[in-house]
C-alpha cells in the first residue's frame, strides 16, 4: 500500500506543477493526470504480482501503448484528456526529491577526483554519442529521416 | 503501515517539495541562446538543485538522513507517473515506433561504443582495473549490481564503477540535457537520432535530455518522446544482458591490449 501513497502525493504536486507550467486549469488536466496515476499503479501492481524479473517500466508501457495506440478504441479520449498533462512537470517533483535523496551521494562525489568526473563524463558523452550516431545511419538507410 | 505512518508523518518533507516545484515551474523554461540554438534550463533542473540545497544548507531544519533516505523511494516510484505519460505518446507514434525498429534495436550496440573512447582516456588518466569498471557501461543500478556481484564493491572495478555511477547520478541528468541539446545545435545530427540515443540511462536521464529536444522541435515533439521512450524500455530490458555478453569480455579484452600501450607504468 506504500507504493499507493507514494503514488498519490507525487500525482498531486505534479498536478499542481502542471498547471502553473501549461497554465491549463486544474479541472481540466484531472481526468488526464488520474489516468497516468492508474497506469502508474498498474504497472507496480503487475510488477509485485507477478513473479518474474520484469522491471516496472516494461508494464507501464505496454499498458500506456496498449490505451493510447490507433487501434485501440479508446486511443481517442486518452489521447485527449493525457494530451493536457504536459511530460516536464511530471519528472519535476521527481527531481526535487531526487536532490534530496543525493545529500548522501554528495559526501561520495567530493572525493572523487577531478580525473574520475571527467571520465563519467565521457563515459556518458561517448554512450549518448554511439547511440545517436548508430541511430542516424540506420534512420537514414530506412529512409525515415 | 509502519511505513505509511513514516511518509505522512514527513508531510513537512512533502511540503517543501510541493513549494519547490511551484518555484521551479513559476521560472519556467530559461533559454540562453547560443549561436543557432541555446542551452536549456528546465524547471526540474531548479528542483533537483533546490533540493539539494535543502539537504545540504538546512535551510529548515526537517530535511535529514530519514528525510533523504524517504525521498529516495519516491523517485525510484514517482517517475513512473512520468513513464506513463511517455508511453501515451509512444501508443499514440506506435506506427513510427514500428517503423523505426531497426534504428532502435541497433543503436542499443552503439551504446557499447563508449568501451572504445573512454577506455583508452581512462588508460592515459593513469587508472588501471578501475577503467573497466567506469567505462564498461553508463553504470546504472543493474550494471553496479553486476559489477558488485562478479567482482565486489571493495575491489577495484567496483570502486570504478561506483564512480561513473555517482557522477551519473548526480550530474548525470543535468549533463545529459546539456549533450542533447548541444549535439542538436552544433551537430548534423537528426533529432530522431538524438531521441533514440536519450534512451541511454536511467528514467530521469531520459527525462532531462529528451525535454529540450522536444522544446527544441514542437513539431516532432511525439515522436521524439515516443523514441526516446522505447529506446529508454529496451535498454533496460536488453542493457544487462549486453554488460554481462558484450560490454564487459569487450572492455576487459580491450584492457588487456591497450595497457601494455597506454597505462602508467607501476612507480612504487
Amino acid at each position: 500500500m506504500e507504493y499507493v501513497l507514494i503514488l498519490l502525493i507525487v500525482t498531486f504536486i505534479a498536478f499542481i506543477g502542471n498547471s502553473i507550467y501549461t497554465g491549463i486549469g486544474l479541472m481540466e488536466s484531472l481526468p488526464g493526470i488520474i489516468i497516468l496515476m492508474l497506469i502508474a499503479m498498474a504497472g507496480i501492481t503487475l510488477e509485485k504480482l507477478i513473479p518474474l524479473p520484469i522491471p516496472t517500466i516494461i508494464y507501464i508501457t505496454v499498458i500506456g501503448v496498449l490505451l493510447a495506440m490507433p487501434y485501440s478504441p479508446t486511443s481517442e479520449v486518452v489521447g485527449t484528456l493525457v494530451g493536457k498533462v504536459e511530460m516536464l512537470p511530471l519528472a519535476t517533483p521527481v527531481l526535487a526529491y531526487a536532490g534530496v535523496s543525493m545529500g548522501k551521494d554528495w559526501v561520495e562525489f567530493k572525493k572523487i577526483s577531478w580525473r574520475g568526473i571527467l571520465l563519467a563524463a565521457c563515459v556518458m558523452i561517448g554512450t549518448f554519442l554511439g547511440s545517436a550516431v548508430v541511430s542516424h545511419i540506420i534512420l537514414s538507410i530506412q529512409g525515415i529521416i | 503501515m509502519e511505513r505509511i505512518q513514516e511518509i505522512t508523518k514527513n508531510w513537512k518533507l512533502h511540503l517543501v517539495i510541493l513549494i519547490i516545484v511551484m518555484i521551479s515551474e513559476k521560472i519556467n523554461i530559461v533559454k540562453i541562446p547560443i549561436g543557432s540554438g541555446s542551452i536549456m534550463f528546465l524547471p526540474m533542473l531548479y528542483a533537483m538543485v533546490l533540493g539539494l540545497i535543502m539537504y545540504l544548507a538546512k535551510p529548515v531544519k526537517i530535511i535529514g538522513k530519514a528525510q533523504e533516505a524517504i525521498s529516495g523511494k519516491f523517485v525510484v516510484l514517482g517517475i513512473s507517473v512520468f513513464i506513463a505519460k511517455v508511453s501515451i505518446n509512444s501508443g499514440l507514434a506506435v506506427q513510427e515506433v514500428i517503423a523505426a525498429g531497426p534504428a532502435l534495436i541497433l543503436q542499443e550496440l552503439g551504446n557499447l561504443g563508449t568501451i572504445f573512447v573512454a577506455l583508452p582516456i581512462a588508460l592515459l588518466l593513469g587508472f588501471k582495473r578501475e577503467a573497466v569498471g567506469m567505462t564498461h557501461s553508463i553504470a546504472r543500478e543493474p550494471n553496479v549490481a553486476y559489477i558488485a556481484q562478479k567482482y565486489t564493491l571493495d575491489s577495484p572495478e567496483g570502486r570504478g564503477v561506483m564512480i561513473t555511477y555517482v557522477v551519473g547520478t548526480l550530474i548525470g541528468t543535468i549533463f545529459m540535457g546539456l549533450v542533447a541539446s548541444t549535439l542538436a545545435t552544433f551537430t548534423p545530427l537528426h533529432p530522431y537520432a538524438l531521441a533514440m540515443a536519450c534512451g541511454v540511462g536511467s528514467g530521469s536521464m531520459m527525462a532531462a535530455s529528451s525535454a529540450p529536444l522536444v522544446e527544441m522541435f514542437p513539431e516532432m515533439a511525439e515522436t521524439i518522446s515516443a523514441y526516446a521512450a522505447t529506446s529508454n524500455v529496451l535498454s533496460t530490458a536488453d542493457g544487462i544482458l549486453m554488460t554481462v555478453l558484450i560490454g564487459l569480455p569487450l572492455c576487459n579484452f580491450l584492457y588487456k591490449i591497450l595497457y601494455p600501450i597506454l597505462g602508467r607504468k607501476e612507480k612504487k
